[in-house]
């Protein structure tokens, strides 16, 4: 027999009250292991999915700039649009490598269950996506085509040449596109939308004139800021209604808010925790009180205060150990209901965002949860280590 | 064969407080245990048997008088060895059974006889069960405590208190808790182990049929010795 056999004996005896405290552990290490993972994947989400934009600089309507970005890489319909003369103003800027106007809408269909997000481009847009690679066709052939992005085609069940319907009731009218082009994967926001002519889609969505984003790509990143202010300086001067920021400042400021965020949720995890901790001290108490005639026989047939103490410190430790790997296996398990979660709680999510694993969140989740058995089963230790032999033998079995 | 002394005690006094008052569980006893003795402490309830066992076993401390086992001065002038000194000797020279048998009830049989060895750091299962066999449980090496019967269990508690060999087993009402069969074998038992091992065996008991058995009783009334005579027969 080994000691930690004897503890692990004496846990099982109590299996509820133990299951209790090893659950109060577990919550919280799962909260701890889905904020540490949350982090790491919404910053790596956000990197690639900036990166993937191919752009260094975003031009925005006035407004929440941050609302815009969500809009442009996820796609969507937003209420504010900038005239398409104002690209004229960025595209001849010195040190632009490329730029691109956009356009976007979106119509709903079946019942609310798709949401067809359509983005009107023109021929600048290749030049920031130089991944690009068609499966099937090619650029638009005419004015009423269509690219379909991978997923986007297999929505459409459609290829190359056939015909795909843009209808959204009365709002605007019937029109027939051909198949182009379809893309191969590119595992980003691109593979579930349907690219236009910027004409086209102004033209179906009444949209005339109007765009709106730029996205633009400077030719040596370091000068990002100083052509930001350029761009500013021109919009200024034109009484351009418009936002001009680096999206290197767009994944600062996201991540600043994320950070924000994160400690709030960290103050809950700590408030888990502590509840946690002190459910399991409350448990492993009870057993003392409870077993103290059985401790003082203990000490009778020669335990000493530090074997006690001992035994009742590894009982605790193994209640936080236990609570910590089922902690972590309830985060895994849980971990993609835990991002439809926070993809409609947050403004904005990482379209390939996931909590994923990591061996070192987990060596910090049981780090913490070991912690605590460790300051969870100090005051019970001591006491059981106090306890009388005498004292507890007149108690009486 | 006895030779030496093993346990002396001279005008041993435990006086507990209770209430405004004080209660004299010992008045002041002088006795001594030969080594490889098989002796009984002999009196009513209150008499103080349980605190003279208590004290040799180094469970509770005197408030007067001297005690010495194997030659060392446990409690002498006021004073005690330190805590961690009496937790070694309870642990490896003193085994104890109790009429409760205080066994752990989710550990076999052979656990709880490893239970003082776990102490010591070496618990050795092949040794709790050469003693199980010893006092005759072969065949309950796995059951747990309430898969024994009561005189089983005291066979348990009387392996455990012997696991880490101690030179002085002492015995607080070891019967007390069965029937009349199963006292028998077990007081039987306590007397092969005395006589085989030369293992020195205090039994404290109000049990008058079982002092008509033994070699030396030594009665205790009120806290005082009134008799500790040798039988000879």
């Amino acid at each position: 027999m080994k000691w930690i056999s004897l503890a692990f004996k004496n846990l099982v005896r109590r299996p509820t009250r133990t299951g209790l405290a090893v659950f109060g552990v577990a919550m919280a290490v799962a909260v701890l292991f889905s904020l540490v993972q949350f982090q790491r994947g919404y910053q790596e989400g956000l990197r690639a999915e900036l990166g993937d934009l191919g752009a260094h600089i975003m031009i925005v309507p006035r407004g929440c700039p941050y609302e815009a970005a969500t809009i442009v890489l996820h796609g969507g319909k937003w209420p504010r649009y900038m005239d398409q003369s104002w690209y004229e103003l960025v595209r001849d800027t010195p040190g632009i490598s490329a730029s691109a106007p956009i356009i976007m809408d979106a119509v709903i269909r079946g019942g609310g269950q798709e949401n067809l997000i359509y983005m009107g481009i023109n021929d600048n847009y290749p030049g920031l996506r130089p991944n690009w690679e068609y499966r099937r066709g090619g650029w638009f052939s005419g004015e009423n085509t269509v690219i379909l992005g991978a997923s986007a085609a297999a929505k459409e069940k459609a290829r190359v040449g056939d015909r795909i319907v843009v209808e959204d009731g009365n709002r605007i009218p019937r029109t027939e596109l051909t198949v182009a082009g379809i893309l191969d994967r590119t595992n980003n926001q691109d593979d579930g939308l349907y690219f236009l002519p910027i004409a086209t889609l102004q033209r179906i969505f009444n949209l005339d004139g109007k765009i709106v984003v730029v996205l633009v790509k400077v030719a040596d990143v370091a000068k990002v800021d100083e052509i930001a202010d350029v761009l500013r300086q021109r919009a200024k001067q034109a009484e351009a209604s418009m936002n001009v920021f680096p999206l290197s400042e767009l994944l600062g400021t996201l991540k600043s808010l994320l950070a924000n965020t994160q400690v709030f949720v960290l103050a809950i995890v700590v408030v888990a925790l502590l509840i946690g901790g002190v459910g399991v001290l409350n448990t492993i108490m009870m057993t003392v009180y409870e077993r103290t005639h059985e401790i003082g026989m203990l000490k009778a047939i020669g335990s000493s205060a530090a074997d006690v103490f001992r035994l009742i410190w590894l009982e605790t430790l193994i209640t936080c150990i236990v609570g910590g790997v089922a902690g972590v296996l309830l985060a895994i398990g849980s971990s993609r209901a835990v991002v439809a979660v926070l993809s409609h709680a947050l403004p904005h999510v990482p379209a390939d965002f996931s909590l994923g694993f990591a061996w070192d969140a987990v060596g910090v989740c049981m780090a913490v949860a070991a912690m605590l058995g460790v300051v969870a089963g100090t005051y019970p230790a001591w006491r059981a280590s106090t306890v009388s032999p005498i004292e507890a033998i007149r108690g009486g079995s | 064969m006895m030779t030496g002394t093993l346990v002396k005690a001279t005008g041993l006094e435990k006086t507990y407080p209770l209430g405004q008052g004080e209660v004299h569980a010992l008045k002041g006893i002088d006795l001594e245990l030969l080594k490889g003795e098989f002796a009984m402490l002999l009196g009513p309830s209150g008499a103080g048997k349980t605190t003279t066992l208590n004290l040799m076993g180094c469970l509770d401390r005197p408030t007067g008088g001297e005690l010495l086992l194997a030659g060392e001065t446990l409690y002498g002038n006021g004073r005690a060895l330190r805590e961690g000194r009496l937790d070694a000797i309870r642990r490896d020279r003193v085994g104890l059974v109790f009429t409760e048998f205080f066994l752990v009830p989710t550990l076999t049989a052979t656990e709880n006889v490893q239970l003082p060895m776990l102490w010591r750091g070496a618990p050795d299962r092949g040794r709790a069960e050469e003693l199980l066999e010893a006092v005759g449980l072969e065949d309950r090496l796995t059951h747990r405590p309430t898969e024994l019967s009561g005189g089983e269990m005291q066979r348990v508690a009387i392996a455990r208190a012997l696991v880490n060999e101690p030179d002085l087993l002492l015995a607080d009402e070891p019967t007390g808790n069965l029937d009349t069969n199963t006292r028998d074998e077990i007081f039987a038992l306590l007397e092969k182990l005395n006589g085989e091992r030369g293992l020195t065996v205090l039994i404290a008991t109000h049990d008058t049929e079982l002092a008509q058995r033994m070699r030396r009783v030594i009665h205790l009334c009120d806290g005082r010795i009134i008799g500790g005579e040798i039988d000879d027969n």
